[in-house]
């Protein structure tokens, strides 16, 4: 083959793959400019958990350990106890609340599967994605860090169909 | 037993040849027929009331409990068809009607068997709208929590509670839809055993000490075997992240000779394993009168090394006593006793044991019974002991003898016992006369003597022999501490004299204190020149150092606080500071049982495997593995390299009664194995023994007072030691269980308790 073919046929798919890139310069952009602009997420996405109160701000989880059962990546740890107090001043709205509430987020692989399991409607996939820490221990994240009174909601997000009220239950912080 | 006669029956169209009077589920099951049942429990009376075991036998009319049918010849049974499972599925959804959906918050939700059975024959929907009845959950003792409304209604609770434990403390009460399991008064004052809360196939009766903690998938679990007693109950100890958690005897983990029983201590005293009072690290008090400081392992081992050798050389190997203990497993007291001759060379060894039981092994003339064998005999002789408080597995099996297997049973004690109700003859004798018993019982001559003595009525022994003489069976002998060493001798060789007959069989069952008083004397440790009482007396004279493993008992010490002070050196190994560690040299922190590998021997001889469920807490470290670290600091080298099976290994090399044994040979809890015990023939030399017993009971005064009273339920497995003090919930039954104001919160919360009230140490110590 003579080198003037080889410059000939190289052109050719240049121009062919161009051709492509530049048709797209026109067309509407898909591009976030995240950070500066917010992340627009689907209803059901599945972000970092939230665990749920009731009305009273009591913690709705009573230390079932389905959510653990159901994890196919162990990475929930809960420790249950005993609450004796009357139940208007109750931790939980159960006697049987989890003093210790821990998912591992080196390890959640975000399927769901533990809001599926929970019988309580305690713990539910909020949208929160900003996850990554500069130290893995900070993925272990506490009931502190998951009780939706007291988790933290970016800025960096809205949620889709959002007049549907979806993210109402998100408090400002 | 009469002979089994064989009979024909056919199940789902195959034949099988069974025993005439079998129970038809118990046929079923075992060839292979799953029947779902609730109520239904082997040895405890029928109920039928759960009408799950539905099984279809041709010309009786309507379906028919298979629990309540015994198999008779040519019985043809079909235990599944669409009519028994409609049947079957109706009655879960009748159980359902009122039962919560309260899996959740249920510490019985997974191991639950409503939960097991409505998977396999639960609708998918309720079709009942009415409303459920609501009971709240609330407590009947320190230790049983009750949710009423989960209650099934099988009376499991109560069956057991009155066959296995002779309390009859709960109840069904009510009617119809509205009967609960209750019990008088609403408050439980029983003994707190908590086996209805075992065989509960529901969360209704829950364990208030587990209430609330985790879930039992969560947990890992070991079968190993309980601490407290000489019974030797196999038990699941259920650990998570390292902590015990809870233990239980239930079935599905365990299946051991005692069942699904244990006693309050078996299942409720195990908290002291985590305790936070646990001994950290070793201790040393580097001078007399000085504080216990932490030190290193290294640095304690040497340090003791050295002083040992220092006194060794001073005042030679006998001025340094060796003290195992029977709570200790066999390896630790078999390196004790290694290191005590090997390494230090010295005679006085000895084990912390309330009684010696040295004299019935070396005349033993009949084997030991297991626990199987009490509840299959025929008469049971219970001299001295109180079973019901300290080996509460065999009070069980000897009531379940004579009310599920008409046994007869003999109780000659001073103190009208709670077993007495069971007994056929009670013989109410003055304290300290039980040796007049075995004398009368030995021959003929001595009753009218004996029985003056005894403070009894002469005609009263000899209906005794004649109902050891007529039985058709097996006769138990059981005794306890009360007995003098003359007085064991004699009886050990009791069966020899009065000879075995076709159908007559003796069997002996010591009743010693601890989990492994037969270990201690199968070892040899209790073959020392002295005795631990020995050792504290010769303490500053004779005996200049003690190293002494799992603390000495309160009954040695009292009055001998002084004894520990004249010691030059003493090293303890414990698990908690005790009034021994006050005054050692050295403290190392030794192992529980939940930590550790190894064999203990209980009262029927058969050796148990002890397995580590948790990791030893802190810096704790096995009793034999001190032993053998000392050893090698004192330049021997025992080469176990850290293996208890090694350990084991050697003592079946060293142990005649273990000749042979091997960990792999006790594996499996189920088929106990038992140790070879060498049987005595006529001793020559019982003559003397016998003069020796007589002249001895010439001696009773024949005065002093029994005891009238029946001892109040708890008064020794209530008591305030040092592993069961840990426990909080004792020192609430220690102080009389009090009924707290609140009985749906537990009354942990609500009482607390005035030390004033506790009552004195147990005899046991722990
Ligand atoms: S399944 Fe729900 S109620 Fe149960 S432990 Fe998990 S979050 Fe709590
Ligand atoms: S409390 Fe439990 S064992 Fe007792 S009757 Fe009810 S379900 Fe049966
Ligand atoms: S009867 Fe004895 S061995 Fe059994 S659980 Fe109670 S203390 Fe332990
Ligand atoms: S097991 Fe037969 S009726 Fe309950």
């Amino acid at each position: 083959m003579s080198i003037i073919s080889d410059i000939v046929e190289s052109t050719k798919s240049i121009i062919k793959g161009m051709s492509v890139t530049f048709s797209y310069i026109p067309k509407a952009k898909w591009t976030v400019q995240y950070p500066e602009e917010p992340v627009t997420l689907q209803p059901r996405y599945r972000g970092q958990h939230l665990l749920h109160v009731d009305e009273l701000g009591r913690e709705k989880c009573v230390a079932c350990y389905l959510c653990a059962a159901a994890c196919p990546s162990d990475c929930i740890y809960i420790v249950a106890a005993d609450d004796p107090r009357a139940p208007e001043e109750r931790t939980g709205v159960d006697e049987r609340y989890a003093e210790v509430y821990n998912i591992d987020y080196g390890r959640c692989i975000f399927c769901g599967y533990c809001v599926e399991a929970c019988p309580k409607d305690a713990i539910t996939h909020g949208y929160n994605f900003e996850l990554s820490v500069y130290n893995r221990a900070d993925l272990l994240k506490t009931k502190d860090d998951l009780l939706i009174t007291k988790q933290k909601q970016s800025p960096n997000y809205r949620v889709a169909f959002s007049d549907e009220d979806v993210d109402s239950e998100y408090k400002e912080v | 037993m009469t002979t089994a006669e064989s009979v024909k029956v056919t199940i789902n169209g195959q034949e099988f040849q069974v025993q005439k009077g079998a129970p038809l589920i118990d046929v079923c099951r075992e060839n292979g027929f799953a029947i779902p049942s609730f109520c239904y429990y082997a040895d405890l009376a029928l109920q039928a009331s759960c009408r799950m075991c539905l099984v279809r036998i041709e010309k009786m009319p309507k379906l028919q409990t298979s629990c309540t049918i015994t198999c008779t010849d040519g019985m043809i049974v079909t235990t599944q068809s669409e009519e028994i499972e409609k049947a079957q599925r109706g009655m879960v959804e009748f159980l359902l009607a009122n039962h919560p959906l309260d899996c959740p918050v249920c510490d019985r939700g997974g191991e639950c068997e409503l939960q097991e059975m409505v998977f396999d024959w639960g609708g998918l929907e309720e079709r009942f709208t009415e409303r459920k009845n609501y009971y709240p959950e609330k407590f009947l003792s320190p230790i049983v929590a009750n949710d009423p409304q989960r209650c099934i209604l099988c009376k499991r609770c109560t069956r057991v509670c009155d066959e296995w434990m002779g309390e009859d403390a709960i109840e069904a009460g009510g009617r119809g839809a509205n009967t609960v399991i209750g019990t008088f008064g609403g408050w439980l004052n029983c003994s707190q055993c908590g086996n209805c809360i075992e065989v509960c196939p529901t969360g209704t009766l829950l364990d208030a000490t587990y209430r609330h903690q985790t879930r039992p998938w969560e947990l890992e679990r070991t079968v190993s075997t309980c601490t407290f007693c000489s019974d030797g109950c196999q038990m699941s100890l259920g650990s998570r992240a390292g902590e015990l958690m809870r233990v239980v005897a239930r079935d599905r983990y365990v299946d051991g000779i005692n069942g699904e029983f244990l006693c309050i201590k078996g299942r409720f005293a195990h908290p002291f394993v985590n305790h936070e009072e646990r001994l950290r690290t070793p201790l040393i008090r580097y001078r007399k009168g000085g504080k216990l400081i932490p030190a290193t392992w290294d640095e304690a081992i040497r340090f003791t090394a050295a002083k040992l050798q220092e006194i060794k050389d001073a005042h030679g190997a006998n001025s340094i006593g060796v003290v195992g203990s029977p709570r200790l497993t066999n390896e630790a007291n078999y390196v004790l006793l290694k290191f005590a001759r090997e390494v230090i060379g010295t005679e006085h060894y000895t084990a912390s044991e309330a009684f010696s039981l040295a004299p019935f092994f070396k005349h033993m003339t009949a084997p030991l019974a297991t626990h199987k064998d009490i509840r299959h005999a025929k008469t049971i002789v219970l001299i001295g002991g109180e079973p019901e408080e300290l080996q509460p597995l065999t009070a069980k099996q000897v009531r379940q003898a004579v009310r599920n297997g008409g046994a007869k049973l003999v109780i000659i004690n001073s103190v009208p016992v709670r077993l007495k109700q069971q007994a056929t003859q009670f013989l109410h004798v003055r304290p300290g006369t039980e040796d007049a018993l075995v004398l009368a019982l030995a021959g003929q001559t001595d009753d009218a003597m004996a029985a003056r003595k005894m403070g009894v009525e002469v005609g009263e022994i000899e209906p005794l022999r004649r109902m050891i003489d007529e039985t058709q069976g097996n006769v138990v002998l059981m005794f306890g501490g009360e007995l003098s060493t003359e007085a064991q001798t004699i009886l050990a060789q009791l069966p020899g004299s009065i000879g075995d007959e076709e159908n007559r069989r003796f069997l002996f069952h010591p009743l010693p204190l601890f989990n492994n008083s037969f270990g201690v004397h199968d070892v040899g440790l209790m073959d020392g020149k002295l005795n631990a009482t020995g050792l504290l007396d010769a303490a500053g004279d004779t005996v200049r150092a003690l190293y002494v493993a799992g603390g000495l008992l309160p009954a040695h010490l009292q009055g001998r606080e002084q004894a520990l002070q004249n010691l030059d050196f003493l090293v303890v190994q414990e698990l908690f500071a005790t009034d021994t560690t006050a005054h050692a040299d050295v403290v190392f922190p030794a192992a529980s049982f939940a930590e550790i590998d190894g064999t203990y021997t209980n009262n029927d001889g058969l050796v148990q495997r002890v397995r580590q469920s948790i990791p030893p807490v802190h810096q704790a470290k096995p009793d034999w593995v001190i032993t053998s670290l000392l050893a090698d600091a004192l330049g021997i080298d025992f080469n176990y390299q850290m293996s208890a099976s090694a350990v084991f290994r050697e003592i079946g090399e060293h142990v005649p009664a273990y000749q042979g044994l091997r960990y792999p040979l006790l594996k499996d809890e189920s088929k106990p194995v038992q140790a070879k015990y060498q049987l005595a023939g006529q001793r020559a030399e019982v003559a003397d023994v016998l003069a020796e017993l007589r002249q001895r009971v010439e001696r009773m005064t024949g005065a002093g007072d029994k005891i009238m009273e029946t001892p109040e339920v708890g008064h020794e497995l209530f008591k305030i030691g040092t592993l069961t003090g840990k426990v909080p919930q004792f020192h609430l039954l220690a102080a009389g269980n009090p009924e707290p104001p609140d009985v749906l919160v537990s009354p942990l919360y609500q009482i607390t308790i005035d030390s004033g009230l506790r009552r004195d140490t147990a005899i046991a110590g722990d």
